[in-house]
């Protein structure tokens, strides 16, 4: 049995010792009683489980389905086709049950960088930081529905309860920092997604894990500081009160590690309150850098707060960062729902977060932090290469298409300027080394240096994973 | 801690031997091989390193190696097994190579087995080896213990030890004393108080009850302690405690989760109705039955429909259930079954039946077929609200009906009498007569179009006009419309007072019912068909027959036309009060729905064109809700031909007979309004609909129906039969009654040990089984198994009373302990499994608030009904909520009757390791985080109480902060105050304030740790 006492003061400082430290951690924070789980999780295998190539991760979440055709997606013969039905076996079963004439892409293609990786018009920003993606063309997903597929984006469920990525690296690794909670979620300031605080949830970890909301405007946590004010002295005599208080129950009660938990989180808890407003500062950037994240322009500012936010967090150890690019299913629309006019939907949900999101590449590269940091680019599923209208008319929508969509990985640990899998001829359906979000999960966790089948935690009858019984991680793009 | 929890599971191997493959004896190659050998010998091996992969729907490799046929026949490399032949047998050749199993190479002595039994012919056993093969090192058999008949373990020997007040305690410490560890001693009384009120009610004691048990009388404390337990079992406060578990257990929410989460305002008396059945002691197999199938146990009974909110608890996806996909609402909805028959089998008999969805469960005795018999079971449950009606209610309503149709007659004798002499004088017709039908719409058009009985007002369209108190037809414009009418019509009588402009017209209607498309429709028309000629009017002549009448003759003169519909089709014409030709059977008639029809003048139906238009005088129009008889019509002739109007026969009615008239009126009205009032109350329950035939699926998946199950249970369990005996095509009622009988048989070994662990699990913190939903393979093993059988056995034999249980629990020796740490016993049992004394417990969120509101004298100790809000929320396509602090006593009501939303958490609450809504959660977890910290230093519902509990004080104390300080630690740690509290305190006081004395003492270890 391990001596808990040599062990407790590194997981009290939330210290990053690995899944088995983290396992103590739970036991430790945890009424004695309350006890670990009776089989022995895998789990309690040490992190990291191989040598990880990044410690952190930034999520840049694309509510309502990125058409995959208009950005990192080329098909040219779409142009050939364009104004003629689909030709398939099958009539698409698409969301609304419309399935007009194909459609080719409404913004025009280059190769880009170095590398030549094929992105459209629609991001000219991140298209000057092309070699730092790695982009996978053959993603497909089990629902064509925004929110089971979100789910499924951020949980690998469909359902509702499961933890998200974030949660699970909270559980699975821990915090690099005892200033800061491990996982964050800054939503678009519009609005949440549909399902608020689901897309962040804990599921059946423990609460700690999920996602704390940290705004850009106002004051940045709920609960930092005392919601009446509070006299300094009276502040401090009380925390010393307390801290008596504490004490002397303690020494009636005889050793309790879940007692010293809380009085040390009273400790933690103070330096929280100071380390947050610090963090959440955007003024303390320099005016240089705040131009360059957008945030002096009015189409920008918001996702560019949120980019600059997300750096600030990463630099200080917080371990996972997830930023939302669109909000619910509300009219008019704020997210990249386009199924009635491309041009003007993905025209404006891409103006405002292009030129932030190059910043923030370029500026995590030029202060190393991309040499352990990831940063994903990510949307629930993509859109369809015909129009959404009847039959053999061209509409100027896509619907929803579960069959084939793109997202992006950068960071360390990567083949940067490349794309993985591919569509067909038309980008409707995934048919080369296709992607399911298990594999693309099982690469993230891998990059992290975590076994996707070791991370595990005993949950009604089944050791559940972010992968299901799933995921193959995807080799050929790692460096 | 190896060894401990080696030893705590010894007990366990006692009772049920393992037989796993490196127990086994050496192999003897001489001996010749049989079915008997095979079981004994190769089975287990196979199951234990191979079948985790190769065997159910979908092998690994296509190789399924749970039967012999399918492991003789091999898989995608081809054969496996060359009976006689391990040279040629690829199992043996990957076996030997290290290839299979992949992660953990075969020892020695099993590959010789494996080669001998090879060599010796492999020789099959009895039957397939799993699912229900024998415990093995990787899943359960059959012979898996939990899934042993309940027994009733004789009491140990320490049954007769002074410490052992019950017979829980002679289990315990027989446990204590094999691994050589003493129990604590006792806890004091005022510790012990605040444990027993926190366990059974969730709430502090009050400080009387905390005085009380400071200084007890002499030589009764034992009496004292009794008679607290005895009040405590009875306080309504117990059922919303205990409620609370259950919840958190059944993942209760109340809005819908997913995209929407729309609010499910009518899920809470669903909460009510658990409350209220902890705190009657309802026998726990009825709680069960009624929440699997009251509805359709005791229809009439709404209590019963209520407590199905159980398998409707769980979230729902609007979306996904509405979208445009067939093949995808198909996943949705098994997605849903998943919810609902995983739920039900965790919850009452701790099987993880949903791991059967997609295979057979790779732990667990349950085959996939057997997850599908399940859903079967189920298939008929849908998500939804609906209308219950209280029995009372129900009774009053038949009480008024009553009355009404007594009153309704009275009022008929006397109007009858008055327009039957008004009839004779005026006529001469006999005074046997019945009173005029009640139409339910009336026009005359006297003074305007308006319906004389009730809304169905006419509007003119878009110019015809009145005159000489009659609506104007013609071929332009004049035609009327009413506007979609709110009632249900279906058996019926138009009738008309119509003035032919001319007898040459052909197909205008004197008086239409249509859909509001116009599409379908019944009619009064003339000449359509057959010139001159009355007909029933209809959409392609589908319910249109000559009457064989003869031809009108009269123009510009009223005639009198009424046609019937009766329920069974029959449809009669009359012309001036007499039958017009010959009835004839159509259809049966045309169902008009509330809110889709409407009633046209002039205008056969659709939109108005000449052909379809009559052209003359309409003088009067009624619409009767049901076929009139020929004495009806007649009579309705009679009167209007004479105008003899209503109001004519009350005037002939004489001063006494008006007075009555007017009075019966009277109280008609009101009755009918009060049984208008008299109305149900939606409920968020099961919408049972008729269940489809339910196909086990392939990989889980609707696009890959195998064979047809029935609905039916678990084999491996013992007791009740799993085959229901019922049909693929029953009823929704009789398999879920049939699954209710299953899950709560007497028999049932898991039903009755999974909720007195449960029990046990919320009093001592951990249950005797570690994962309360889960009593399979990858679950907790039982610390004292012999105590889990007795309490179980108990439960039964006590007629299912859980208060029964509690008071045992509650009541004995081992609950009283002391919780203070020992250090030696610590050392050996860490983790207090073997219950050496009582583990000290973090107040739940919810308990917290409690305390806190109860501290500050605010609690609100409303029960029940509906939830207070904590947020404000709005619509737009999903629905939003934003958490608020709202403060007045609505909401300082307990916490259990929060508005439990899926996407809108209490921040505060989940803090304290509230559980996430959308999940079952057996167990909550105990955390410490600094987040934790600063909302009870910071939230503004803590300040607030801090407040108002020094408020409090002030009042019940006075100005003295000494007086105040002994106040405060009694309200807060229900103790008295010593003298090492009282100085530092009366200092802080004095110089901070009270409020900020009561803050300090909410978040001190002494206020948030139960001892």
């Amino acid at each position: 049995m391990p001596d808990k006492s040599l062990h407790r003061r590194d997981v009290l400082s939330f210290a990053t010792r690995g899944i088995g430290a983290l396992a103590l951690t739970d036991l430790l924070l945890r009424d004695s009683h309350a006890s670990k789980q009776e089989k022995p999780t895998e789990s309690q295998v040490s992190w990291p489980h191989f040598p990880p190539r990044v410690r952190r991760v930034i999520q840049v979440v694309l509510c309502g389905g990125l058409s995959q055709i208009d950005s990192f997606d080329y098909k040219p013969l779409l142009h050939r086709y364009h104004g003629t039905p689909l030709v398939s076996q099958q009539r698409p079963d698409v969301f609304f049950g419309q399935v007009g004439l194909l459609r080719k892409n409404d913004w025009a293609f280059k190769q880009r960088g170095q590398s030549g990786l094929w992105i459209s018009d629609l991001f000219p920003h991140l298209s000057q930081v092309a070699d730092e993606l790695t982009v996978i063309n053959s993603m497909y997903a089990e629902t064509s529905n925004h929110t089971p597929a979100t789910f499924q984006q951020n949980t690998g469920f469909r359902l509702n309860g499961f933890p998200t990525c974030g949660a699970w690296l909270s559980y699975g690794m821990g915090s690099e920092t005892d200033e800061l909670p491990s996982y964050i979620v800054i939503p678009d300031s519009r609005g949440v997604p549909a399902g608020g605080s689901i897309n962040w949830s804990n599921g059946f970890l423990s609460a700690r894990h999920q996602g704390v909301v940290l705004r850009g405007t106002g004051p940045p946590l709920d609960e930092l500081f005392p919601a009446e004010p509070i006299r300094r002295d009276t502040e401090l005599a009380s925390r010393e009160l307390l801290a008596g208080l504490n004490q002397r129950h303690l020494q009636k009660r005889g050793n309790s590690d879940a007692l010293l938990a809380r009085m040390r989180s009273y400790e933690l808890a103070a330096r929280m309150q100071s380390a947050v407003p610090v963090v959440a500062d955007l003024d303390r950037e320099t005016a240089l850098t705040q131009r360059q994240y957008g945030l002096t322009a009015k189409s920008t500012a918001d996702f560019g707060r949120s980019c600059l936010l997300a750096r600030r967090l990463v630099e200080r150890g917080v371990r996972f960062v997830q930023l939302f690019s669109g909000g619910a299913f509300v009219s008019p629309r704020i997210n990249w729902d386009g199924h009635e006019n491309m041009i003007k939907n993905h025209g404006r949900e891409a103006a405002r977060i292009d030129r932030p999101l190059a910043a923030l590449l370029r500026d995590l590269r030029q202060r190393g932090l991309l040499d352990d940091t990831l940063v994903l680019f990510t949307s629930e599923f993509g859109r369809t290469p015909f129009a959404q209208s009847s039959a053999s008319t061209l509409g100027t929508g896509r619907d929803h298409n579960q069959n084939g969509f793109s997202v992006w990985l950068a960071g360390a640990g990567l083949r940067g300027g490349m794309t993985y899998g591919s569509t067909d001829d038309v980008g409707w359906k995934s048919v080369d080394q296709r992607v399911h979000w298990h594999d693309f999960h099982a690469t993230v966790l891998h990059l992290l240096g975590i076994d996707h089948r070791r991370l595990t935690f005993y949950h009604n009858g089944i050791q559940r994973r972010l992968t299901n019984v799933h995921g193959n991680v995807i080799k050929t793009i790692l460096s | 801690m190896k060894n401990a929890a080696a030893s705590l599971l010894l007990p366990y191997l006692l009772i049920v031997p393992l037989s796993v493959s490196a127990t086994q004896p050496p192999t003897n190659d001489a001996l010749s091989w049989d079915a008997e050998r095979f079981d004994r010998e190769i089975a287990p091996l196979l199951a234990t390193h191979c079948l985790r992969c190769h065997q159910g729907t979908s092998p690994k490799g296509g190789l399924d190696l749970s039967r012999r046929r399918t492991a003789l026949a091999g898989g995608e490399s081809g054969s496996s097994i060359q009976p006689g032949e391990p040279a040629a047998s690829l199992l043996l050749e990957r076996v030997e190579a290290s290839e299979m199993p992949p992660d953990k190479p075969l020892p020695e002595t099993a590959r010789q087995r494996l080669r001998a039994w090879i060599k010796g012919g492999a020789v099959w056993g009895s039957k397939p080896i799993a699912p229900v093969g024998p415990v093995v090192a990787r899943r359960a058999g059959k012979d898996w213990w939990s899934l042993q008949p309940l027994s009733r373990p004789a009491l140990p020997d320490t049954q007769h030890d002074a410490w052992v007040r019950n017979p829980i305690d002679a289990f315990v410490l027989r446990r204590l004393r094999d691994a050589k560890l003493t129990p604590s001693p006792p806890s004091t009384l005022p510790s012990l108080l605040r444990r027993l009120s926190f366990d059974l009610l969730g709430l502090p004691p009050t400080s009387e009850q905390a005085m009380a048990f400071a200084e007890p009388p002499p030589g009764d404390a034992e009496n004292h302690l009794e008679r607290t337990i005895a009040r405590l079992l009875s306080s309504r406060h117990f059922g919303e405690r205990w409620a609370r578990h259950w919840l958190d257990i059944v993942r209760f929410g109340e809005s819908q989760g997913f995209e929407r989460d729309k609010l499910r305002p009518h899920s809470y008396h669903y909460r009510d109705w658990v409350i209220r059945a902890f705190n009657a002691d309802m026998p726990y197999n009825a709680f069960a039955r009624m929440q699997i199938a009251g509805d359709v146990l005791t229809p009439d009974d709404p209590q019963a429909i209520i407590a199905t909110g159980f398998l409707v608890a769980g979230a729902y996806d609007e979306v996904g259930q509405s979208q445009r996909s067939q093949a995808m609402r198909a996943v949705v909805r098994q997605d849903e079954l998943e919810d609902i028959v995983g739920t039900l089998g965790q919850t009452f008999l701790g099987l993880t039946v949903q791991c059967a969805r997609c295979h057979d469960h790779k732990f667990d005795p349950i085959g996939q077929h057997e997850y599908y018999q399940l859903t079967s079971a189920m298939a008929g449950v849908r998500h939804g609200v609906r209308q219950v009606i209280a029995p009372s209610t129900k009774q009053r309503q038949r009480e008024l009906t009553r009355e009404l149709s007594e009153l309704r007659e009275q009022l008929r004798r006397l109007e009858q009498s008055a327009q039957n002499r008004l009839l004779a004088t005026q006529t001469g017709v006999p005074e046997n007569r019945p009173v005029r039908a009640q139409p339910v719409a009336r026009w005359d058009f006297d003074e305007n179009q308006n319906d004389r009985i009730g809304q169905a007002h006419a509007v003119q369209h878009p110019a015809a006009r009145r005159d000489a108190g009659a609506l104007i037809l013609d071929r332009n414009t004049g035609y009327a419309a009413t506007h979609p009418l709110g009632f249900r019509l279906q058996a019926k009588t138009l009738e008309a007072w119509v003035q032919l402009a001319n007898l040459e017209q052909r197909g205008g209607s004197a008086m239409t019912v249509q859909y509001l498309n116009g599409q379908k429709f019944d009619a009064i028309v003339f000449g359509e068909r057959q010139p001159g000629h009355w007909m029933a009017g209809s959409e392609g002549y589908l319910r249109s027959r000559p009457f064989s009448a003869t031809a009108e003759t009269s123009t510009n003169t009223s005639v009198h036309i009424a046609i019937t519909y009766q329920p069974d089709g029959t449809i009669t014409a009359y012309r001036n009060g007499k039958p017009y030709g010959t009835p004839y059977r159509s259809d049966k008639p045309l169902v008009f729905p509330a809110g889709k029809w409407m009633v046209l003048f002039g205008l056969r139906h659709g939109a108005p064109e000449a052909a379809k238009q009559m052209q003359g005088l309409l003088d009067c129009a009624q619409l009767y809700n049901r076929a009139l008889n020929a004495s009806e019509i007649e009579t309705s002739y009679l009167l209007e031909t004479h105008h003899i109007s209503r109001e004519r026969v009350v005037d002939a009615l004489g001063p006494v007979q008006q007075r009555q008239y007017a009075s019966l009126q009277a109280t008609i009205r009101l009755r009918e309004e009060a049984l208008t009032h008299l109305k149900g109350f939606p409920v968020y329950a099961v919408t049972p609909r008729p269940p489809a035939v339910t196909h086990v699926l392939s990989r889980g998946s609707p696009t890959a129906p195998g064979k047809i199950v029935s609905a039916g249970g678990v084999a491996a369990v013992p007791g009740p039969p799993a085959d229901f005996g019922l049909a693929p095509q029953a009823s929704d009622k009789a398999r879920r009654i049939a699954l209710a009988r299953w899950v709560t048989d007497n028999h049932n070994p898991l039903f009755s040990r999974v909720i007195v662990n449960r029990l046990w699990h919320y009093h001592f913190g951990t249950g005797l089984v570690s994962t309360p939903n889960d009593f399979g393979y990858n679950g907790g093993r039982p610390s004292h198994p012999e105590l889990l059988d007795w309490l179980a056995s108990e439960l039964v034999a006590s007629n299912w009373s859980l208060k029964h249980l509690h008071h045992l629990i509650v009541t004995s020796a081992t609950y009283r302990q002391a919780s203070l740490p020992r250090p030696d016993c610590l050392r050996r049992d860490s983790d207090n499994r073997l219950l050496w004394r009582r583990s000290p417990q973090r107040l739940e969120a919810e308990a917290l608030r409690d305390t806190m509101l109860s501290a500050a004298g605010q609690l609100n100790r409303q029960l029940g009904g509906p939830p207070y809000q904590d947020f404000t929320t709005f619509v737009s396509n999903s629905q939003f909520y934003r958490m608020t602090d709202p403060v007045g006593v609505p909401f300082n009501r307990r916490t259990i009757y929060r508005t439990w939303l899926r996407s809108g958490r209490n921040p505060f609450l989940d803090a304290f390791d509230c559980p996430d809504p959308a999940t079952t959660a057996p167990r909550r977890a105990v955390t410490t985080t600094p987040t934790q910290s600063l909302a009870l230093l910071n939230n503004s519902f803590v300040l607030r109480m801090a407040q108002r509990m020094a408020e409090r004080i002030t009042r019940e104390t006075g100005p003295e902060p000494r007086q105040q300080a002994s106040r405060a630690i009694l309200l807060a740690y229900s103790r008295t105050a010593t003298q090492e509290d009282l100085p530092t305190a009366t200092r802080f006081i004095r110089k901070h304030g009270l409020a900020a004395y009561c803050r300090v003492l909410f978040n001190t270890n002494e206020f948030l740790y139960i001892d």
